[in-house]
Formats: C-alpha cells, sequence, structure tokens
C-alpha cells in the first residue's frame, strides 16, 4: 500500500472516530448549557439564600431551605460513615489475613453496585416503620450512609495503599506500636487523599435523590428539621416534586434555578476534591 | 598462614595486627537454634544455628537466594512463620513480654533501601524515641547517634532541614543514626552498602566499626572485601544453610569446607 | 490490643451490612414466593389490587432501557475516549476530561428534569407520538447519563496501554486504526470491559430519572421490541410504589422482591467486575 493511500486510510478512520465521538462531547455539554440558560433569569442571591413561601402548594421561592437540608443530609451521612469507613480500611492493611482482605473487599465491592433505591426501600421500611424514627434527618442519613460507605472505604485504602511497605516496615523495625504507626506514620502521609475521598462522598451524598425520597423528606412546605427525628426538605426531593408540575411558568423557573443550584453545589466539592489533589502532590 | 595454598587473585591478603586481648562475654546477645522458614513448599532456611557476641561484627556472605536477608526479617519479627528456637540475652523470643514491638527496640534493622520518613533530619533521628516529650529534649542523643553514623559532620547546621533533600548515601547514614538511637543490643544490618558510592561505604564502614565496640551487628553482605574489612566473624550461608562459621580472619583464608572454597573463589556457590 | 478488637468490629459490622440488607430482602419476600411459587416472575399482569404480581413488564422494560442505553453509549464513549487519548493535543485533552468529569458528577434529578421537560415534548414532536413516556426517552436520558462514566474510564485504559506498545505497532509499519484495532484495544480492553459493566450497574439502578420518563404504565410492549410506548422499569416500579405499601401485605412482598432481583443482578455484575480486574 503506498504511503499516500496509508495516510487516507488513517483520515478516514480518524474522521470516523471523531464523528461517533461527537455526541459524547457534545450533547452533554449542551445538556448542561441548556440548563444553565433556563436557570440564568433566577438565580440571584435572594434565590438561593432566603425560604420564602411561594405560589403554589411546597413552592417555595427560594431554595434556602432545600440547600440546607441537602448538606445536612449529605454531612450527616458521611460523619456516619466515614469512621467505619476507615476503620475498615485500616483493619484491612494492618490486620487481615490474605483470606479476609478477598473477604472484605469483595463485601465491599458488593456492596458499591447494588443501587441506592434499594437501600432507601429497606430503610423505609426498617428505619422508618420498624424502628418508628419516621421520616426523618435520621433515617435519610442512616440510608444515605449506607451508600457512600463502600466508596469511602474504597478510596480510603487506595490512599493507604499508596505508602509503600518499605515505608512501613522501617517504621515496625523501630519497634513502633501499630497506634503509633497509623498516627505517626500513614495518618501524615495519607490524609490528603483520605480527606479527597471524603469531598467526593460529599459531592455523590448530594447528588442521589431515591434513599432520601421517602425516609427523610416531605413535600410540602418549608421545613426547619427541629431535631434529628424531624423530616427535612432537600434541593433533590424539591426538584422531582417540581418536575411534576410543570402546569405552572412560574414553577418552570424555578425548577431550573434550583437545578443549577444543586449542580453548582455538587461541583463545588467536586472541585475541591480535585484542588486538594493537585496542592497534596506538591 | 597461608601455607601453600592457592588464592584467587581478587582476595587481598590482611595485614597482621597485634591486638590487645578483648575480654569475651560468656552471654551472646543473640542464640539462635535450627531455625527453619518455609514459604509456598520452598525451604528458604533449614537448620539454621549460630551465636552473635554482645560486641563486634558479623558478616554473613553468600550468593543470592541463601536465605541471607530472610534471617534477618526472621530475626527481626517482620517474618514470623518460623521454627526452631531465637534466644534474646537470656530469654526466648516467643516468650517475651510486650510481643514483637517491645522486641524490636533491642533489635534494629537497617533495610538496603534507605526509607526516611517524611520529616526532618532531627525529626527522624528521634521518632523512635517513645513519648513527644522526650523527643523534644533529645539533642544530645541526636548528637551522639548522628556522629555515630558518621553524619554528624554534614548536617549539624541543617538539622531542621527535611530530610528527602540528603543524598541517598547519606539517607542511609541518617537510618543508621535513627536506629541507633534507640540503643539496641542487636543490629541487623541488609546490604546497606549496595549500590552507594565509595566515600559512602567507607564512612558507613567506619560507622559499623564505631558501633561494634557496644554493640553487635550482624552485617548481610555481598562485598566479601567488606566483610573481610569489617573484620569480626562471618557466616557463610548458602541454600538456606549455614556452611562455615568463624573468625573472618581464618574463614576468608583458610575456609574449612569445600563450598567455602569455591565461593571464595569464584564467588558462586554449587552447593547440594 | 483493643485497637485491633475495635477495628475488627467496625469492619465486621460494615461488611455485615450487606448480608443483612439481602437477608432482609429475602425474609421480607418469602411470602410471595410462599403464595405464588416462583411463575409470578413470568406473569405479565400487575395488578396489586387483584394479586397479580407479574414482573415480566418490569423486567423487559428494565432490560430495553439498559440495552438501549449501552448501545448509544459504548460506541460513543469509547470513540470520545480514543479521541482524548489519541488524537487531541494535550491542552484540549485536559479540558476535554475535564469536562467529562464535571458531567459525571450532574445528579440524576436534573437528567430526570431534562428528560420530562426537554426530552418528551422533543420525542413528542419529532417520531409524533400520543406521549413522549416511552422506553426510547429512557434509554435516551440513560445513555446520556452513562456516557461521561464509560468516556472517563474507557480513557484511563487508553491511557494505561503502556508508550512502547503504540510505538512497537507505529514501527512495524502498522497504520493508525489497525494500529488502534489490534495492539491498543484489546490491550485496553480489561479497563474498558470494568467501564462499561460499571456503567450497566449504574443504568439498572437508576432511579428518579427513569421514574419520571418512562410512564410506569405495567404493559409489555406490543410488539415486544416496541420502544415507543409507555412501560415499566424495576426501579421505577419500586419508586412510584414505594410510598403506597402497607407494611406486611403481598404488594410489600412483591415490591421487596423487585429489590432483591434488582440487588441480585447489581452484585452478579460488581462480582464480574471485581474479578476481572484481579485476573487482568
Amino acid at each position: 500500500m503506498s504511503c499516500g493511500a496509508l495516510i487516507h486510510r488513517d483520515r478516514i478512520s480518524k474522521s470516523v472516530v471523531l464523528l461517533l465521538a461527537l455526541p459524547a462531547l457534545i450533547l452533554p455539554a449542551a445538556a448542561l448549557g441548556y440548563i444553565l440558560w433556563q436557570a440564568a433569569p433566577v438565580l440571584n442571591w435572594h434565590f438561593i439564600f432566603s425560604s420564602e413561601e411561594g405560589v403554589g402548594f411546597g413552592v417555595t421561592e427560594g431554595v434556602f431551605a432545600q440547600l440546607i437540608g441537602s448538606l445536612l443530609l449529605a454531612l450527616m451521612a458521611c460523619a456516619i460513615a466515614t469512621p467505619f469507613a476507615v476503620a475498615s480500611a485500616l483493619y484491612y492493611r494492618l490486620f487481615a489475613t490474605t483470606r479476609q482482605q478477598q473477604l472484605l473487599s469483595a463485601m465491599f465491592n458488593m456492596l458499591q453496585g447494588i443501587p441506592p433505591v434499594v437501600f432507601g426501600l429497606c430503610g423505609l421500611i426498617v428505619l422508618v416503620n420498624l424502628f418508628e424514627w419516621g421520616v426523618s434527618l435520621a433515617s435519610g442519613a442512616l440510608v444515605m450512609a449506607v451508600v457512600v460507605l463502600p466508596l469511602l472505604m474504597l478510596n480510603t485504602l487506595a490512599a493507604l495503599e499508596r505508602i509503600p511497605q518499605e515505608y512501613t516496615e522501617a517504621g515496625m523495625a523501630l519497634g513502633l506500636a501499630s497506634g503509633a504507626i497509623i498516627w505517626r506514620l500513614w495518618m501524615p502521609r495519607s490524609w490528603v487523599n483520605v480527606l479527597t475521598g471524603l469531598l467526593l462522598a460529599m459531592a455523590r451524598a448530594l447528588s442521589e435523590t431515591a434513599p432520601i425520597m421517602f425516609t427523610a423528606t416531605v413535600f410540602s412546605g418549608v421545613v426547619w428539621p427541629d431535631s434529628i427525628f424531624s423530616p427535612v426538605t432537600t434541593l433533590q426531593t424539591h426538584i422531582f416534586y417540581l418536575a411534576q408540575e410543570a402546569n405552572d411558568p412560574q414553577v418552570i423557573n424555578i425548577a431550573w434555578g434550583s437545578a443549577a443550584v444543586l449542580i453548582l453545589l455538587v461541583a463545588i466539592f467536586g472541585l475541591l476534591a480535585r484542588l486538594l489533589q493537585k496542592w497534596g502532590r506538591h | 598462614m597461608t601455607g601453600g595454598r592457592k588464592q584467587a587473585a581478587y582476595l587481598t591478603v590482611p595485614h597482621q595486627s597485634i591486638e590487645a586481648p578483648v575480654i569475651v562475654d560468656e552471654v551472646s546477645a543473640l542464640n539462635v537454634n535450627q531455625l527453619g522458614l518455609q514459604i509456598d513448599d520452598k525451604m528458604i532456611l533449614q537448620d539454621v544455628s549460630f551465636k552473635l557476641p554482645t560486641r563486634g561484627v558479623t558478616s554473613v556472605i553468600g550468593p543470592s537466594g541463601a536465605g541471607k536477608s530472610s534471617l534477618l526479617r526472621c530475626l527481626n519479627g517482620l517474618l514470623t512463620t518460623w521454627s526452631g528456637e531465637i534466644v534474646v540475652g537470656e530469654c526466648d523470643v516467643r516468650r517475651w513480654r510486650g510481643g514483637w514491638d517491645q522486641l524490636r527496640r533491642h533489635i534494629g534493622l537497617i533495610a538496603q533501601k534507605p526509607a526516611v520518613f517524611r520529616t526532618t533530619i532531627r525529626g527522624n533521628v528521634t521518632f523512635g524515641i517513645q513519648g513527644w516529650r522526650r523527643r523534644r529534649r533529645a539533642g544530645e542523643l541526636v548528637e551522639n547517634s548522628l556522629r555515630q553514623a558518621a553524619l554528624w559532620d554534614e548536617v549539624k547546621d541543617r538539622l531542621d532541614a527535611p530530610a528527602a533533600t540528603l543524598s541517598i548515601g547519606q539517607q542511609q547514614r541518617l537510618c543508621i543514626a535513627r536506629a541507633v538511637a534507640i540503643k539496641p543490643r542487636i543490629l541487623l544490618l541488609d546490604e546497606p552498602t549496595a549500590s552507594l558510592d565509595p566515600r559512602s561505604k567507607q564512612l558507613i564502614e567506619q560507622s559499623m566499626k564505631n558501633l561494634a565496640q557496644e554493640t553487635s551487628l550482624l552485617c548481610v553482605t555481598h562485598d566479601l572485601e567488606q566483610a573481610q574489612r569489617l573484620e569480626g566473624h562471618t557466616i557463610f550461608m548458602c541454600d538456606g544453610r549455614v556452611i562455615e562459621r568463624g573468625k573472618s580472619s581464618q574463614l576468608f583464608i583458610d575456609p574449612q569446607c569445600i563450598e567455602t572454597r569455591e565461593f571464595l573463589r569464584w564467588s558462586v556457590c554449587d552447593c547440594d | 490490643m483493643i485497637l485491633r478488637w475495635w477495628l475488627a468490629s467496625s469492619a465486621l459490622l460494615s461488611s455485615m451490612t450487606i448480608v443483612l440488607v439481602i437477608g432482609f430482602l429475602l425474609h421480607s419476600s418469602w411470602p410471595l414466593l410462599q403464595q405464588q411459587g416462583i411463575a409470578f416472575i413470568a406473569e405479565t399482569e400487575w395488578y396489586p389490587f387483584e394479586a397479580l404480581y407479574g414482573m415480566l413488564p418490569a423486567l423487559l422494560g428494565t432490560l430495553w432501557s439498559v440495552a438501549l442505553a449501552l448501545l448509544i453509549a459504548i460506541p460513543c464513549g469509547v470513540a470520545a475516549a480514543i479521541l482524548c487519548a489519541e488524537i487531541l493535543p494535550p491542552g484540549l485533552r485536559g479540558a476535554v476530561r475535564f469536562g467529562m468529569e464535571l458531567m459525571a458528577g450532574i445528579p440524576s434529578v436534573v437528567y430526570g428534569l431534562l428528560g420530562m421537560w426537554l426530552l418528551i415534548p422533543l420525542l413528542e414532536s419529532q417520531l409524533d407520538l400520543l406521549t413522549g413516556r416511552t422506553l426510547l426517552a429512557a434509554g435516551l436520558l440513560l445513555a446520556l447519563m452513562i456516557l461521561p462514566t464509560i468516556m472517563v474510564l474507557s480513557e484511563d485504559a487508553l491511557r494505561g496501554v503502556r508508550r512502547s506498545q503504540r510505538e512497537a505497532a507505529l514501527s512495524l509499519g502498522l497504520g493508525w486504526d489497525v494500529s488502534l484495532w489490534r495492539v491498543l484495544l484489546p490491550q485496553a480492553w480489561p479497563g474498558i470491559r470494568v467501564a462499561i459493566l460499571l456503567a450497566m450497574g449504574r443504568a439498572m439502578g437508576e432511579t428518579v430519572a427513569v421514574m419520571l420518563v418512562v410512564g410506569s404504565i405495567d404493559r409489555i410492549p406490543q410488539p415486544f421490541y416496541n420502544l415507543l410506548q409507555p412501560a415499566q422499569t424495576l426501579t421505577s416500579r419500586i419508586g412510584r410504589e414505594m410510598a403506597e405499601v402497607s407494611v406486611g401485605s403481598l404488594h410489600w412482598a412483591a415490591l421487596l422482591f423487585c429489590g432483591l432481583m434488582l440487588a441480585m443482578v447489581a452484585i452478579s455484575i460488581s462480582l464480574l467486575a471485581h474479578r476481572r480486574v484481579v485476573t487482568a
């Protein structure tokens, strides 16, 4: 095959790839652009940080209450899940035999694959009804904690496994006990990565709707939780509810605005995670 | 002396020295009896027995794969599946109260690749000292340890610089200082000068000779000349067994076993 | 040692979660199995009021929507990954990659909103349908959702192929497309396979977005490959009827059985993906 024909063939195949790839590149960007464009008229300081009652049942003018609700749920979920995730990762690295490691790894990978809605269903029955916690912050946070637990654990484990074995052995050779090894050797080296994992878990907890739909949230009125056993209102369910009320033109804008705020919130945590990672690598 | 036996060209003839008589302690620092180690159907160590005196250097030589590094890791507790008996001082290690963590404060290990911690030079040296208050007040100890490791002159004015800024040879000496700071009775060294420049080698050998006056050193080395320079005793291992042991001055000149002779001549071992 | 016991018990409790969940699902759907045997899976009628719990419509719906999503997302996602890893210059590559990772983080409820207010009217007008709430809408939306995942993970897999491999192919005189097909893609295949499996898991488990656009009609499409009719998926069914069930009834057990099926398939997918990674 002559040189010219080879280049010609290269060009064709590259064009084919480009053609196939275009939808993948353009569509998500277009979707995001559309959302932001629709939300632009509504997004202002007042929208994000106030929470007045608006027109219609359950529709609020501002989304502050929902914002706080989402954040509270995500924070509580991560707070519950982190000790268990870190402890499991430490056990894996420090004391587990090979067999135990395989088992732990398999368990957490399986947990990670289960759709969050199944956890929501179980949480509804066990926590809300059986334990009689009711639809509450506590129920939702616990369900969400189970959703982010495998993510946190596998991330922490990856962070710990980046520490070379010789480093740890040098510490052991000095006679350091396990607690000292964790606290003086591992933590200073891996806290950045663990924190990054935590931020990513927060981002994930903020974007899940199914687990909290019937375990933590109500759809009517502005709700400021009095205690952890009272329900909250979140951005995710707010959007969900608004999506089914397309008749009111007012509602349309508010819905897009809420969507934009939610995307922004998730993106902030994602960006923070990235920045932290970059900073830690210096 | 040498008699009529031929010597391989690379072996240097040690010059005779008049030594003052040395008082040898009766109790040995380390007593190993029939140590065996099996990993995945392969016998890494078989029937290893030797004693370490309370002071002085003992070199371990032998071809690659002879189990020398594994031996050190058994003594240090990094490998725990060995059979046999290891006695430190007068106490069997299996009955040591406090477990291996406590025991390792008496048996230091210097690995082949220096693994400095991500802190300052001073921080590294004091790392093994228990209690952060004691670590802060350990100035003199830091100086002594660094002197013993032949590193003091080079770092005395930058003790608070990060340890990562040192060269590899300096890092290895830092590891020695770190291990020595907790005053172990026995110091294990796994090819400490492999892949270091000649000057670092010389400095480390110097520091080992210094340390040998108070501590018992067990040093695995591939460098036969180094083993000779370090004097003291030598153990020759091949295929997981101890073939011969004795004073370095005697072993290199007049080895008893044929495997030793073969090894010293060609630096290969044909043991079966 | 206290530390050891504390760590061990935490690890044990965490890993027991999955056992508890599966056990609970099994225990709760047992009454349904007891009463109706296993045959109801193939039944086509889902009328809780008449104690009919046919699973087939939902199963078919899930199958079709996931299949459609994968059909669209795999070629486009992998092509985008190839574009990013092989063709684009480094500056552009970083920007595209960053954009994709951003997309991957968009919450599913927002996709649901997009689906309801943008996609469905579009389908209704373009394809002249009575209602846009169809399996097609669900499949398209799911494709959009899993595209970033496939693209990002496939790009990682492609980047992981060593430089020496590419150079060896080129120095044999192979063209770019041949070296792609016969050297790069086979080498990156384990990673791409994991990406696909993960995306499949995500698509199958997606609830809110699908709930809003699929129509939630428990009926087998006529004919069975007709994607332009409203249908039902397992997740959509759970989402819609979750709040309405009374605890302890057969309806409740049926919903939990849906959850059990989802969990089982998800576990198999995840074990498959995980094991392949270990052996690759």
